[in-house]
């Protein structure tokens, strides 16, 4: 089991000069201590327009402040929009390829193609098609990052001849995933060959079926580069505390703040009907609340990392056992938790949780 | 975290009166429901709901025809202005207002509902490549808007959300929750188009549909429900939410 950070760089109205600015410097020293207490990876979402949810339009900024600041940790796209109004494919494999050096060849690329109409309609990109352009992204970088020289006659892109410089360090390149929000896209990644980011919450048996699929399917898989990466990823949420009760208190003010503006995105099937968007994309636990009612913020949903050691210890070895690789934990929402706080979570959860798992980062 | 602004008094000043809130789910099979959706300027998003609902982002407008030309009503069509917003966590839209075509089928929707209808002419059109829906209230025209060139569409790609109604209920003025749900036999969607829209005739002047979204067209059999939640117009749905 690895453990990882998960950014989506929330920032906290009013948007007074220097508020986001501290969100950045409290999610670098986080990034930095995550490094020095051996998680394994950190991931930066690419949202646009998010109000308060997600100030993270340029993760690679961001991600490149992390490679710097930081010796082992690795460091994640979570993920590339892959929609051309948002991303040229060529920069995304540019912008790859440089990080891929600065972090000395630390990289992970999670791919993705949106999911609200507040970001989809800010860029006029046509929701029926970015399924479509995903598809052709995740074909096309490999390709980028391995030919000497590439060229493309496409559905999104064409261009002639030319050499896509920089080139990673990894070989033949630094792994691929697939963020996966509505069910079904883990089957996407598993024929693909490319790694499942889950970022929806999900429940235990469901998270079970959907790995056992995954992993049953990617045996036959059609690869999109000559490396399989078959690694299962999901989100969570982390706070760790000696005393349960005020582990939970905090940790549920937390996840209750985030369902809360995860409920308040705009997906993209609620203004614009489509075929390509089935599900609303959710990323939050279900709220333990009666279907149709304004929902519960403050229920506790199962697997939640929110707790004492042992609770989060007995969560964690649940999601190892159904098949999960990696947990990336969202720490802090909108400054909800002290940053004080958030850092002693960081360290109690390495010295007491950590030690329980094999590979244990 | 955004709340809406509005003035609950100025609101309910204009609300209708619901004198009973048992009402029973009611079928009205083979609708047609024209949806059309438009942005709105930010500078509207906070201050046309009350303080239980949040806004959306981008702020969204949307007009929703139902034409029925038989069932238990008999025929009629009800043409709808709702502004996008979230209750607690659930997608919603407020009811600005809405005119019917027929008196009493407007009086049982407002006493059953709380829809509160005016009374005015009310069209749903359809051509080869076209979608229509017209309103004229007092002889004049106060909404022309529809879609072009329709594609079809899987019956569950369209997603219609609940609608909260501010009503004088015998428990005082509430939001109420409507959420009637549509089994959709034949959908389409196309370009959406607006040539009239008079915001002051429905209600608030402060309302621009300034950017398209998207527009569709479908026949359903729609169910107007057993009213199961009713939510206080002043305080978020948390805290304020009712169930019957």
């Amino acid at each position: 089991m690895e453990f990882g950070l998960f950014f989506e760089l929330s920032v906290p109205r009013p948007f007074a000069d220097g508020v986001e600015r501290a969100v950045y410097d409290n999610a670098l020293e986080q990034v930095r201590l995550a490094d020095a207490l051996g998680f394994h990876a950190v991931w930066a979402v690419e949202h646009h327009f998010l109000e308060e949810y997600s100030h993270c339009s340029a993760p690679e900024v961001f991600l490149t402040a992390c490679a710097v600041q930081t010796q082992r940790i690795r460091v994640g796209h979570g993920a590339v929009v892959c929609v051309p109004e948002m991303n040229h494919p060529v920069r995304v494999a540019e912008r790859a390829a440089a990080l891929d050096i600065v972090s000395g060849g630390r990289l992970e690329v999670g791919t993705a193609r949106s999911s609200t109409w507040t970001e989809l309609g800010g860029f006029n990109s046509d929701p029926d098609t970015t399924k479509k352009t995903w598809d052709e992204y995740v074909r096309v970088l490999p390709k980028m990052w391995t030919q000497e020289r590439f060229a493309w006659d496409g559905v999104s892109f064409s261009m002639p001849e030319r050499a896509v410089l920089p080139k990673p360090i990894q070989k033949p390149h630094p792994p691929l995933w697939v963020t996966v929000t509505s069910p079904g896209t883990e089957l996407d990644a598993a024929e693909r060959g490319i790694g499942s980011l889950g970022v929806a919450a999900a429940s235990f048996a469901e998270q079970e079926r959907r790995t056992r699929e995954y992993h049953r399917r990617i045996q036959q898989c059609d690869p999109v580069s000559s490396v399989v990466n078959d690694r299962v990823a999901t989100l969570n949420f982390l706070y760790c505390h000696e005393d349960p009760r005020q582990a939970a208190a905090t940790g549920m003010r937390m996840l209750g703040v985030f369902s809360f503006f995860n409920a308040n995105l705009l997906p993209t099937r609620e203004a614009y009907p489509t075929r390509a968007y089935q599900s609303l994309g959710a990323l939050a636990p279900t709220p333990g609340a009666e279907a149709g009612s304004p929902g519960d913020p403050r229920g506790v949903p199962d697997g939640i990392a929110i707790g004492d050691p042992a609770r989060i210890v007995k969560a964690i070895k649940r999601w190892e056992s159904i098949g999960v690789d990696a947990l990336n934990f969202i720490v802090n929402t909108v400054e909800t938790i002290p940053q004080a706080d958030v850092l002693a979570s960081l360290r109690l959860f390495a010295t007491e949780v950590m030690p329980h798992f094999r590979n244990g980062r | 975290m955004l709340f809406g602004t509005a003035d609950v008094e100025a609101l309910a000043a204009h609300a209708p009166v619901m004198e009973r809130l048992d009402t029973e789910p009611l079928v009205l099979p083979d609708a047609w429901v024209l949806q059309v959706t438009y942005e709105m300027p930010a500078t509207a998003r906070e201050v046309l709901l009350p303080p239980a609902l949040h806004p959306t982002d981008p702020p969204l407008v949307s007009w929703t025809f139902l034409r029925c030309a038989s069932g238990p009503f008999g025929a009629f069509a009800l043409a709808q202005l709702r502004v996008e917003c979230r209750s607690g966590l659930r997608p919603r839209g407020f009811l600005i207002a809405s005119v019917i075509d027929a008196v009493e089928v407007g009086r049982t929707l407002t006493a059953r509902w709380g829809y509160g209808p005016r009374l005015g002419e009310v069209r749903l059109a359809r051509q080869y490549d076209a979608v229509t829906g017209t309103v004229c209230v007092d002889g004049r025209t106060i909404l022309d808007v529809g879609l072009r060139d329709p594609d079809p569409l899987g019956p569950h790609d369209i997603q219609y959300t609940a609608s909260m109604h501010l009503a004088h209920t015998p428990r005082g003025v509430r939001l109420v929750q409507v959420d009637p749900t549509f089994a959709v036999q034949r959908a389409e969607r196309g370009r959406p188009h607006l040539s009239a829209f008079d915001a002051a005739a429905w209600g608030d002047a402060r309302i621009v549909a300034a950017h398209p979204v998207s527009a569709s067209i479908a026949i359903a059999d729609v169910t107007l429900p057993k009213l199961r939640y009713l939510c206080r117009p002043d305080v978020w749905a948390f805290d304020g939410t009712e169930t019957l």
